[in-house]
């Protein structure tokens, strides 16, 4: 009995999900290497009342059928990867990918993560690791010694310790890439897992001819959340949740004056 | 019986059946490339005598029924996402995509992704038809489209979308999850369409449309009920109650 209001809750619900999207997008838009994500509806199944092309009379088909449609639901939170603004923090531990790719993150449970947030730090032992502790794959040590680190487009990490005027290697960084990093899993921290939407990662030096990115030293690159397109896209969530209530109310009404009938 | 208390009926449940299809159209309102569908209303002679009725007879008995809904073909606005695998088609055409039972459904929802196996796949992640009828596989980045649906990915030609148009009586039926299904060879080579890259078709339902087509029918169920109700309380009543009086 009367699809509409359980139709417009479909709408409803679908709204105050990507509300839930766009709050989160927005309180981390000052987060480095932040990607947005964006919701996906699809409708949802029809019913068919009169099939189109179904026989008017012997001679004559119906032009146009009568499909009830049952509403709307959120298909997926897409991570948009367009590339945010470099900012220029001048730490000489701080890489931005400038293009495609992700850093490699070794995490506590021995599965490797990847992020876009380059903000990294030596540990006490000279390795270089996440804001969390987590060290970059392959494993970088800077010697304690060390007085200045030069990190090329390639990855190419060398230095220039007190003991010796001459850039010596210390590591090479690697970054991995994705077939479809749209289907990335978020686990928090700045931190994707692979999954079987992603594909496997196909890791290479930064800046090749394989389409990785290149590395930028002292450049942190900003989340791509663009606040003024969030802000637009919650006036059209808010107004949309309201024209979807405004049906659950018309089918309110609509129900009342059949009660009324029976007076 | 009076003849109007079931035109009044008729009508009402036909009012009531339009508000689904009103809440579709707003619930959708945020759905990538969704299209409204516009109820149409059309009369049923219930009594279809041979001999033909009387003008006043005929019109008692036209009842309204809800007939069908139109497929709303106007274009949705063009949204600019920056995503390169996001794309819009300007004009009246529809990608071909491969559902798994093998048969082929158009969409015009364009937030395509790239699979594990690298094919280009929609949001449902069935495979996009190329213009030879095979899925289109993507090696590389950056994918590039050109705006008659050739893909290049790194430099090298991937393959060529396949864009169709439909006459304008074609028998579309909606499947669900943006996806269209229509009788086997209505389908033509499009050539009037463009795709456009790093866009996507926003839902063409108009809100202004919309809620004035939800007022007319809350009240158009108002004024069947006052016309039940007439029959109810005035002319019925009267009829049992008030006429056995007179003598």
């Amino acid at each position: 009995m009367f699809r509409a209001l359980y139709t417009a809750a479909s709408g409803m619900t679908a709204q105050q999900l990507n509300l839930d999207n766009i709050a989160n997008n927005l309180a981390n838009a000052s987060t480095a290497g932040f990607q947005q994500r964006r919701v996906q509806f699809s409708d949802l199944l029809y019913q068919n009342e009169i099939m189109p092309g179904s026989a008017a009379t012997q001679q004559t088909t119906v032009a146009a059928g009568l499909q009830i449609g049952l509403g709307v639901r959120p298909g997926a939170t897409e991570v948009i990867q367009t590339q945010g603004a470099p900012s220029a923090t001048g730490n000489s531990y701080d890489i931005a990918i400038q293009g495609a790719g992700f850093f490699q993150i070794l995490l506590p449970n021995g599965q490797t993560g990847y992020t876009r947030s380059g903000s990294f730090h030596p540990d006490s032992q000279g390795q270089l690791v996440t804001a969390d502790g987590n060290p970059l794959q392959p494993a970088i040590t800077v010697p304690a010694d060390a007085s200045s680190v030069t990190i090329g487009s390639d990855g190419t990490v060398s230095v220039i310790t007190s003991s010796s005027s001459q850039a010596q290697q210390v590591g090479n960084i690697q970054t991995a890439m994705f077939q479809n990093p749209g289907g990335l899993n978020s686990v928090g921290n700045n931190i994707f897992m692979s999954t079987t939407a992603s594909g496997d990662p196909v890791v290479g030096t930064p800046g090749g001819s394989d389409g990785l990115g290149s590395l930028q030293q002292g450049m942190l690159e900003q989340s791509n959340v663009s606040v003024v397109d969030q802000f637009v896209q919650m006036i059209l969530a808010q107004r949309s949740y309201e024209s979807n209530s405004r049906v659950v109310k018309a089918g309110d009404e609509m129900l009342q004056q059949l009660n009324q009938l029976a007076q | 019986m009076d003849s109007g208390f079931y035109a009044a009926c008729t009508g009402l449940i036909a009012r009531t059946e339009s508000l689904e299809t009103i809440a579709n159209n707003l619930a959708n309102s945020s759905t990538t490339a969704f299209r409204a569908r516009h109820n149409v209303f059309s009369s049923v002679l219930a009594s279809a005598h041979t001999s033909g009725l009387s003008v006043l007879n005929q019109d008692a008995n036209d009842y309204g029924v809800l007939g069908g809904q139109r497929l709303d073909e106007t274009q949705g606005a063009l949204q600019p996402t920056s995503n390169p695998l996001d794309m819009a088609i300007e004009g009246s055409g529809y990608f071909a995509v491969q559902l798994k039972s093998g048969a082929t459904a158009y969409t015009r929802a364009g937030n395509f992704t790239v699979s594990r196996d690298r094919q280009l796949v929609t949001a449902g992640g069935d495979p996009v038809l190329g213009e030879n009828g095979a899925p289109i596989t993507i090696v590389g980045q950056p994918v590039s489209v050109s705006a008659d649906g050739t893909i290049s990915a790194n430099g090298a030609i991937a393959g060529k979308l396949k864009v169709v148009e439909f006459a304008p009586n074609a028998q579309l039926q909606n499947s669900g999850t943006s996806y269209y299904t229509a009788p086997a060879g209505s389908a033509k080579t499009a050539t009037n369409s463009n795709v456009r890259q790093g866009m996507l078709e926003s839902s063409n339902v108009n809100p202004v449309t919309s809620v004035v087509e939800l007022i007319t029918a809350q009240r158009d169920v108002e004024s069947m009920r006052r016309v039940l109700t007439m029959f109810n309380s005035e002319i019925d009543k009267t009829a049992a109650q008030d006429l056995p009086h007179v003598s």
